[in-house]
Formats: structure tokens, C-alpha cells, sequence
């Protein structure tokens, strides 16, 4: 469980984090999503006690991170899974990270088992691919059987198969009960991660929801109308209170009447229909809308500096 | 394969806060899991035997009755110039290589008691350093020795004040790594951190090179005027006795470590 609550973080005269109100619980793969700057790094790392706050609480089950007792056993994070010592092997990194919390050596064994690096463990991490450095901080942050894991970034970098793989390993890990909050600033994978979303921007969140409620909730879940008679068409439709847009390419843009309505109202005036297609909004372009919002506070709050995006 | 797999079930809860023994385990497995660490050890030991060795044989050979014979242990001290920048580059490293990856987060976040990191690098690198330094003083004494024995200006070890210098000797490894350590953690950068080390050892030397009385009266207070008059066999008579010396040496280490410690708490990682 985690609990933030009300937490500001300015950096001399940035801010960083505004205002930020959320809770993670246990049993779900928590999405922390955003777009690139809105502070979801700077919140991990106040929960984690590494960052003090300007004001406001984060605190994991229930205490201040850095009043826990041996934290490695309570809470696992991976923030970055670079920060490596390049000349340390694979296994002397995660026994040093074992041995200040108490945890038993038998664990690294354990751990470099289960993310599949018992052939690597006695390489120099210097030559690790990114992919093999995730594991390696998966590996470390579950050293210590914690209830509650942080990732932060996780797929970045990752090939199709290390993606699907860390997706399958916080399903797995959440559904063993565990507390799991995941930052992406990518939208599409968190669709098939996810089961709860919290959505911040500019610092402040823009939503706290299911990932299917965000869906539903969009705009954008319209019916395309193709037809030879499309502007007879769309009066008969804004008739009854339908929006109609035009798209460049003749096809009519929906919203307000479903498209058996559609097809219907179309018969009966013996209008001819080529296309009647139903669009759902994909989470992706929700999240558009939502960080849309969002920028819109850039007219009104200074300029930030960007985090470099990351491809 | 899932998380579960091979989880040994729930761990039973422990109502312990981190423990020093387990952050100083940690930071002993860190230090011996480089290589550095083991390129700079052979550096600080192998060179001032050479160099002692050397110094020792230039001193032999000096034109008899030009001036005063040198001081017998002055070799020893000579030699470990090279010795010193290594284990102010071993004391720096501590934290900056963690500052650099960032791996000091993991750090951190693992031992959330930021004094209790720094407390237990300070003690495996001054640990390390002072039993290199010990056995580097006493290897580069009876080095020097063996050359000066020839001619005669070699001192035995049972002569009264010698086992004190020679044990001097060491101490300044141990001294010069703590500095390394604590100005590391304040400095962050490694590059900043060696220069940092370098510039609190030479730089206020520099104040004793002022005119008369002050040179003497603040030249006692640098680090290479300290570490010089605990290591002679005859100490300068216009600098602090050697006991005093001896303070005034142990306190530039301490005042960087108390500094680090400060800082350490203050800023965000």
C-alpha cells in the first residue's frame, strides 16, 4: 500500500510535483502514467524517502519510507536500472544490496534464477544489455519478498520478447497479492499492463480510475458513415441531435447516435450506406485527451526544462 | 515462470532497524567486488617499497661531510607519495562511483540511515588503508634500512622513537583515505574529489612559506607539516611536538567525515 498524500516538491523554483493526492493498493498492477516531466520519477523517489518533500506525506504501508525497518523487505523499487557499478559482477551487486538489509545469500541465487540471469551472474554488468539490466534490478528489488514493488520505466529500451516478459512478471506478482505501481509514459503499455491508472500531468494528476472506465470515459468513441448522399445524410442525423464532422476524406465523424440508429435512419430515407463502422477510443488517444488538458496549464505556468524523451 | 515460483514463503518480520553489521557487510562486499580496489592496493604498496629502496641508496651515496646526515626515516616517508595519491583516489571512489551511476539511490533506499552508509565506508576503506599502510611502512623501513645499513646511517627498530615513526608512516594512508572518503560524499564528482583531497593536503601548505613568525605558527596546523613532524625521527623544534602533530593530523580527516555526515542528510540523492 502506498499513500500520497497532498505531496508538493519544488526544486528551487521548478515544481516538480503539485499537489499530487493518490493511493496504491495491493492486488492490482497500478499504471503511473504521464508524459515525459509531469513528475512521476520525482514521486517514486519521495515515496522512497531519497527526495524530502517541500510538503505533503508519502507513505508505504502505513510509515515514512525512511522510518522503515530493513525497507528492502517491505518495499522493492527499480528507478533506474543503469545505475550499475559497470565493474561488479551481476551477483556481487545484488549480495551487496542483500547484505544491508540482512537478507540470506541464498535469495541471490533465488533471484538470479527467477529473472533468468544464473548464466550472467558472474559476469561484469559492463556488458549487460539494457534488457539484462532490468532483470538485474527486478532481480534486486524483489531480494527482500517485498509486499510492495515500484518500477519505474520499466519496458524502456526492452525488445518485444523483454517487454512481454516484465508485463507477464508484474501480472504474476500482483496477482500473488503484492502492491504494484508501474510508471510508462506509455500509454499503449499500460493497456496491457495495467488494471488501475493513475494519470498525472504538470504535476498534479488528471485522473485515478480503472482502465476500462478511462476508455469508456474518452470522447472519441464515434461511428464512421460512408455514404453517396453523406451531407443529406448528416442533416437527418444532427436532426436528432447527433455531432457530425466531416473528415477530409468525405467520411462522416459520429457522436451521439449509435450506428444500428444510424443504419436505420439511413434506410429509411433511402439513403444508400458503404460503411458503418463503431470506433472505440484506444487508451492511447484518452491519454491524449487527458495530457491535452494538461499541457493547456503551459499558457499559464512558467517553462519547465523537458526531460529528454526516451524512444 | 512467475514471481512465485521460489519464494520461501512470507519472511518473518524482523523488529530490527538496519543493523551496522549488515551495512558494513555490504559496503565490504562492494569494496572487494572491483578491480580498482585491487589495482590501487598493488599500486600503494608496491611503489613506495621501490621508491624507498631508492631514496635510501641516493641518500647513501651523499658526499661525506656535506652537511648534516638526513634523517634515517625520511625515506619511508619519501616513498609513500605515490601511495598517497592511490588511497586518496580509493577514499574518493567510495562514493563517487555511486554518485555517478546512480547507484547510490539503490544505496539509500536500501539503508535509508545515510550516516550509517557513510559511517561503514569510512570504516572497511580505513581499515583497508590502515593495515596497507602498516604493512607498507614497515616493508619500506626495513627497505631503507637494509640500503643504509651499508654506509651507516641506518637506525634499528628498537631505537627509541622509530617504532612510533614507522607506525606514523601507516597512519598517514589511513589519515589521507578518510579524507578521500568525506570529500567524496561532499564533492560527488571523482575528478572533483581527488582534486579536492589534493588541494586540503598541499594548498595550506602553501601558508608556511609566509614570512616569519606566521609561516611556523600556521605551517603547524597543515596536514604536510603534521604527518611530517609524526614521522621523524628528529621532529622540527618550531612546529607542535609530535603528539600534538598528531591531533592536529587525525582532525582533517575527522572534519571532512563530519562535514560529509551534514551534508549527507541534507540533499536530495
Amino acid at each position: 500500500m502506498i499513500e500520497v498524500d497532498h505531496l508538493v516538491k519544488r526544486y528551487g523554483t521548478v515544481t516538480a510535483v503539485d499537489g499530487l493526492t493518490f493511493t496504491v493498493r495491493p492486488g492490482h498492477v497500478t499504471g503511473f502514467l504521464g508524459p515525459n516531466g509531469a513528475g512521476k520519477t520525482t514521486t517514486m523517489r519521495v515515496i522512497l524517502g531519497l527526495d524530502v518533500p517541500t510538503s505533503g506525506t508519502a507513505h508505504v504501508n502505513g510509515r515514512d519510507y525512511r522510518a522503515l525497518i530493513r525497507p528492502l523487505r517491505q518495499v522493492g523499487a527499480l528507478l533506474d536500472a543503469s545505475a550499475l557499478h559497470p565493474g561488479r559482477t551481476a551477483e556481487a551487486h545484488l549480495l551487496s544490496v542483500a547484505r544491508s538489509n540482512g537478507i540470506a545469500r541464498r535469495r541471490v541465487a533465488e533471484m538470479l534464477q527467477l529473472t533468468g540471469l544464473e548464466a550472467v551472474a558472474n559476469r561484469r554488468v559492463r556488458g549487460f544489455s539494457l534488457g539484462m539490466k532490468q532483470r538485474l534490478g527486478i532481480a534486486a528489488a524483489l531480494l527482500g519478498d517485498p509486499p510492495t514493488l515500484m518500477f519505474d520505466e520499466p519496458v524502456n529500451g526492452l525488445d518485444t520478447e523483454g517487454i512481454a516478459w516484465i508485463r507477464d512478471f508484474l501480472k504474476a506478482l500482483a496477482a500473488d497479492g503484492r502492491t504494484v505501481l508501474v510508471s510508462s509514459h506509455l500509454m499503449s503499455e499500460m493497456a496491457q499492463t495495467a488494471d488501475r491508472l493513475i494519470v498525472i500531468g504538470r504535476g498534479r494528476l488528471i485522473a485515478d480510475t480503472t482502465t476500462a472506465k478511462l476508455i469508456e470515459s474518452s470522447a472519441r468513441n464515434d461511428v464512421l458513415v460512408r455514404s453517396p448522399r453523406a451531407a443529406e445524410l448528416a442533416a437527418l442525423m444532427q436532426a436528432r441531435g447527433a455531432t457530425v464532422k466531416t473528415q477530409d476524406d468525405g467520411a462522416l465523424a459520429v457522436t451521439g447516435l449509435d450506428a444500428p440508429a444510424i443504419g436505420d435512419l439511413a434506410a429509411g430515407h433511402g439513403i444508400a450506406v458503404h460503411a458503418l463502422i463503431p470506433r472505440s477510443a484506444s487508451l492511447e488517444d484518452a491519454y491524449l485527451d487527458l495530457t491535452d488538458q494538461s499541457t493547456d496549464f503551459r499558457a499559464t505556468t512558467p517553462e519547465r526544462p523537458h526531460e529528454v524523451p526516451i524512444p | 515462470m512467475t514471481a512465485t515460483d521460489t519464494r520461501p514463503g512470507p519472511p518473518a518480520p524482523v523488529p530490527l532497524p538496519v543493523r551496522a553489521r549488515d551495512v558494513l557487510a555490504s559496503e565490504w562486499t562492494k569494496l572487494f567486488s572491483v578491480r580498482s580496489t585491487y589495482w590501487i592496493l598493488l599500486v600503494a604498496v608496491v611503489t613506495p617499497l621501490g621508491t624507498s629502496a631508492l631514496v635510501a641508496a641516493a641518500f647513501s651515496h651523499q658526499p661525506a661531510g656535506g652537511g648534516a646526515p638526513p634523517d634515517p626515516l625520511l625515506p619511508g616517508f619519501i616513498s609513500l607519495e605515490y601511495a598517497v595519491l592511490a588511497v586518496a583516489v580509493l577514499g574518493v571512489l567510495a562514493f563517487t562511483t555511486e554518485y555517478s551511476t546512480g547507484l547510490i539511490r539503490t544505496t539509500f533506499a536500501a539503508v535509508p540511515r545515510r550516516r550509517a552508509v557513510l559511517a561503514a565506508k569510512a570504516a572497511v576503506v580505513g581499515a583497508l588503508t590502515l593495515v596497507t599502510g602498516e604493512v607498507v611502512a614497515f616493508g619500506s623501513f626495513g627497505l631503507a634500512q637494509a640500503v643504509l645499513s651499508g654506509p651507516h646511517l641506518g637506525v634499528s627498530l628498537s631505537r627509541p622513537g622509530v617504532p612510533g615513526a614507522v607506525l606514523a608512516d601507516g597512519l598517514i594512508l589511513f589519515v589521507v583515505a578518510m579524507m578521500g572518503v568525506g570529500l567524496g560524499a561532499i564533492v560527488r564528482h571523482t575528478a572533483g574529489g581527488i582534486a579536492a583531497v589534493v588541494g586540503v593536503m598541499i594548498l595550506p601548505s602553501i601558508l608556511a612559506l609566509l614570512r616569519p613568525p606566521w609561516g611556523g605558527w600556521l605551517g603547524r596546523f597543515t596536514l604536510l607539516e603534521a604527518a611530517r613532524q609524526v614521522t621523524a625521527l628528529h621532529p622540527a623544534t618550531n612546529l607542535f611536538a609530535p603528539a600534538i602533530s598528531l591531533v592536529v593530523l587525525l582532525a582533517w580527516p575527522a572534519a571532512a567525515l563530519l562535514a560529509a555526515a551534514v551534508v549527507i542528510t541534507r540533499r536530495d540523492a
